[in-house]
């Protein structure tokens, strides 16, 4: 009888190991060398330049198109499907010189008609970055075959950024007839890779255009795989699963430094992190108040301890690496210097004030939250720390009216995806964009105003960046927000992946990379 | 028993209604706005409130709520605010690998929490029975994103046997199964020695003792299928939840299914795939458990129906 009973579990037994002998025979599913895979945390939502507004569709279809321009690591405006653009009439007309015998991936001629056919599209409206755009293109002539001409409403400092924007990847126009309003799932474009597959939640395949104007990619496949949770990605880039991983947890970058595999970027992004003020209400009405908030804040601190080297203090409404920046000084810890304001401001007792967060959405933004309260203490003021789902969050800041805002603190993120700075002044520091706009401290300062209507209508460089540098100083001065930091991002790549680019916008590229 | 199933189903109509009418009210109080989550925080006003309008979001509550009954009744489910793909596309086969997943994950729970706990009736009080006992514990209080990123940590980073994660092969399958399994198969052990153990005492197993029936026999053959009930009732009910619960270990193993789906879209405030995916997941709810019903039938003809 015992013979009788071990023997099923015998059959067991072998049949487990049988499984696992074919498994470990049937092979490590190594990805051949020529396929190179990138693994995001979030799907794609549409691949039509001009209708997404999400980080993974951008970073997909930069692979699959080109724009007139393209951002370089450093952001600068380099030429792509453009070769050269002369301003004439004064900033008012663009000339665009087209690159020739450039063919979508369709087989499409790329000309200036195609340049044509995409920004009317976009102006004719109805798409979600039309807003992008409209404000001031009058209209876009295709002069001839390869010259095309934009025609503005006002000389716009910032145009070619806004061209460099994910949003102006140019696709073919023969593909948009044949797909309508479906066309964000057949993406067309003249970039390096094609479009080949995409299986929603799992996976989008491209495969490299041989006929590429700059030369074909250095390898056959490109996969996107949506691995949602970070801990998995950072297995996949350790099996070599993934070749490249985007969002990778900061606590995990000494452990996969040690491995020389890999290769852990730590770089800029322009995400700007700051603490805004309801400036209409008390106690933030008083100028003093807000200031005294921010030299009350030790923000080397905040970075060193909170966020673990992962960002660095920030002294103005914009990244460092956003085009018109410029140094103001900010606001140096300076406790004493708190207190004395706060008195002076009528309030030798301290006060209480309430202070909303995100948890999760930006990297430690309920711990530096945290280490807020306790700094703010320091000084005597009392801070109610809330939090709730990003959601909710954001709808009770940007969709309540004026009276009704409950909020007096609020902490929130903003990276320009045009590099910028008018596209943090305009939406975030106008008075013409109170909510439902993004300047949710409701601060106005008519001068500022001023120097913002002169950014957006002038296009000379220097003189640009003389007048953005007179708004930042007197923002920060008017401390309508509490500046704290600017966010690095972490992109892990095996070692054996060369060539791998981060730009600032939060976009990896890999097309120009190779494997060894 | 037609009495029985007309009723059931009529029964049934009345809670999918009761589901759709939850769903969509619980969402529309929920704050947040599609719209502006779609056009992400640097979006000018202007995008957020023609997107309201294209969504139709800024049409009386009241009108929503009758369009979207009248889409479901005639079998549209819309298309997600998100993508603008038809929401059937987007649950369809999301909803195949999630039953894959699923079923996976019961079968290999079933057969070894049935095993277990056999092998644990079998020697009850011994140091065997304890052990599975201990397992069975461990198994059912393990966090699934624990078990899940451990299992992968060896599987695939030490051992290099599996891949961490996606779907498309078998060897994909393996490592959420057993994650998913790992409590349901410690329930059902549970659940099988516990009723193996109450069957039994039963004089009938007495009797057959008597006769000198081999004990596995006895076990297998008389005593399981008595005690099977309130298993299969343990089973049917698990199946009908991992369905709908597979969310953590969908997304540990970035597994693209429908808990992962749905979750994503009560975050982004989908209003048509959260409310589409919840009726889907009722609808297999109550057909699983319908199913269970006839099941117990077919066990036990001492119950009855009409």
């Amino acid at each position: 009888m015992a013979a009788q009973r071990s023997r099923p579990k015998l059959k067991g037994l072998s049949f487990l190991l049988a499984i696992v002998a074919t498994l470990t025979v049937a092979g490590w599913g190594a990805a051949s060398p020529a396929t190179v895979t990138v693994a995001v945390g979030a799907d794609a939502v549409r691949l039509d330049p001009p209708d997404m507004t999400d980080n993974p569709s951008e970073t997909v279809l930069r692979h699959i198109m080109d724009g007139l321009v393209e951002f370089d690591e450093q952001l600068q405006i380099r030429p792509a499907l453009a070769e050269r653009w002369e301003f004439q009439n004064g900033g008012k007309d663009v000339v665009f010189y087209l690159r020739k015998g450039v063919r979508f991936h369709d087989g499409t001629p790329f000309d200036a008609a195609a340049v044509k056919a995409n920004f009317d599209r976009i102006l004719a409206g109805g798409l979600r970055r039309t807003s992008l755009y409209e404000p001031y293109i009058q209209s876009v002539e295709a002069k001839d075959t390869y010259t095309v001409v934009f025609h503005l409403k006002f000389p716009f400092g910032a145009f070619l950024h806004h061209l460099a924007h994910g949003a102006g990847l140019i696709q073919s126009p023969s593909n948009i007839r044949r797909w309508g309003d479906k066309v964000g799932q057949h993406p067309v474009g003249t970039g390096p890779f094609k479009f080949v597959e995409w299986v929603p939640g799992d996976h989008i395949t491209l495969e490299a255009n041989k006929q590429y104007w700059k030369g074909a990619p250095k390898f056959d496949r490109l996969v996107f795989r949506v691995v949602p949770e970070d801990a998995t990605r950072v297995f996949q880039l350790e099996t070599g699963e993934a070749d490249v991983i985007t969002f990778l947890p900061p606590s995990e970058v000494p452990r996969l430094r040690a491995n020389r595999d890999l290769d852990i970027r730590v770089a800029d992004s322009l995400r700007v992190i700051y603490v805004g003020f309801n400036v209409l209400r008390k106690p933030f009405d008083d100028v003093r108040v807000r200031q005294a908030v921010n030299y009350a804040i030790d923000k080397e601190l905040i970075v060193s301890q909170v966020l673990g080297g992962m960002a660095s203090v920030s002294d103005s409404p914009m990244a460092p690496g956003v085009n018109g920046y410029c140094k103001t000084g900010g606001y140096p810890y300076d406790p004493e210097r708190a207190r004395q304001l706060l008195k002076e401001a009528g309030y030798p007792q301290g006060l209480e004030v309430s202070l909303w967060a995100p948890q999760g959405r930006y990297l430690k933004d309920y711990e530096t939250a945290i280490a807020i309260q306790a700094m703010l203490q320091q000084v005597g003021i009392r801070v109610r720390l809330q939090t709730m789902e990003w959601a909710t969050y954001l709808r009770n800041i940007f969709d309540v009216p004026k009276e009704q805002a409950q909020y007096q603190m609020y902490m929130l993120g903003w990276a320009p995806s045009t590099g910028d700075a008018d596209w943090v002044m305009r939406p975030l520091l106008s008075s013409q964009s109170f909510p439902p706009g993004d300047n949710a401290s409701y601060y106005g300062n008519p001068k500022v105003d001023q120097l913002i209507q002169e950014g957006m209508r002038t296009s000379d460089p220097d003189a640009r960046a003389r007048i953005y540098c007179e708004a930042q100083k007197q923002v920060v001065g008017d401390a309508p927000w509490a500046f704290l930091h600017v966010v690095k991002q972490v992109v892990g790549v095996r070692a054996s992946l060369q060539g791998v680019k981060v730009l600032p916008i939060e976009i990896v590229l890999v097309k120009d990379a190779s494997k060894k | 028993m037609t009495r029985y199933l007309v009723r059931r189903t009529g029964v049934l109509l009345v809670v999918l209604l009761g589901i759709v009418a939850v769903t969509f009210g619980l969402l529309r109080v929920a704050p947040g706005d599609p719209a502006r989550l779609i056009a992400g925080p640097d979006a000018p006003p202007e995008t957020v409130m023609a997107l309201r309008h294209e969504l139709g979001l800024d049409r009386p509550m009241a009108e929503q709520f009758v369009l979207f009954v009248g889409q479901v009744v005639r079998g549209d489910l819309g298309q997600s605010f998100q993508t603008g793909r038809p929401v059937l596309e987007e649950i369809g086969w999301r909803y195949v690998n999630t039953g894959i997943l699923a079923l996976t994950a019961v079968g290999l729970a079933s057969l070894a929490g049935i095993a277990a706990g056999m092998l644990a009736a079998r020697y009850p009080y011994s140091a065997v029975d304890s052990a599975i006992m201990s397992g069975a514990l461990a198994g059912v209080s393990a966090p699934v994103f624990w078990l899940g990123l451990l299992l992968m940590w060896l599987f695939a980073v030490k051992l290099r046997w599996l891949p961490t994660s996606g779907a498309g092969s078998l060897r994909h399958l393996i490592l959420p199964a057993i994650t998913l399994g790992a409590a349901l198969t410690a329930t059902i052990a549970r659940m099988t020695r516990s009723s193996l153990l109450e069957v039994i005492e039963e004089d009938y197993i007495r009797t057959a003792r008597a006769y000198g029936v081999a004990e596995r026999s006895i076990l297998l053959r008389h005593a399981l299928r008595n005690a099977f009930l309130p298993i299969l009732t343990v089973i049917g009910l698990q199946l009908g939840y991992s369905l709908a619960g597979a969310v953590l270990t969908e997304s540990v193993f970035a597994w693209p299914g429908m808990g992962r789906l749905i979750a994503g879209a009560i975050f982004t405030r989908d209003y048509p795939v959260v409310q589409a995916g919840l009726l889907v997941v009722a609808v297999t709810f109550a057909a699983i458990n319908f199913a269970v019903d006839v099941l117990y039938a077919w066990l036990d003809p001492r119950i009855r129906y009409d």
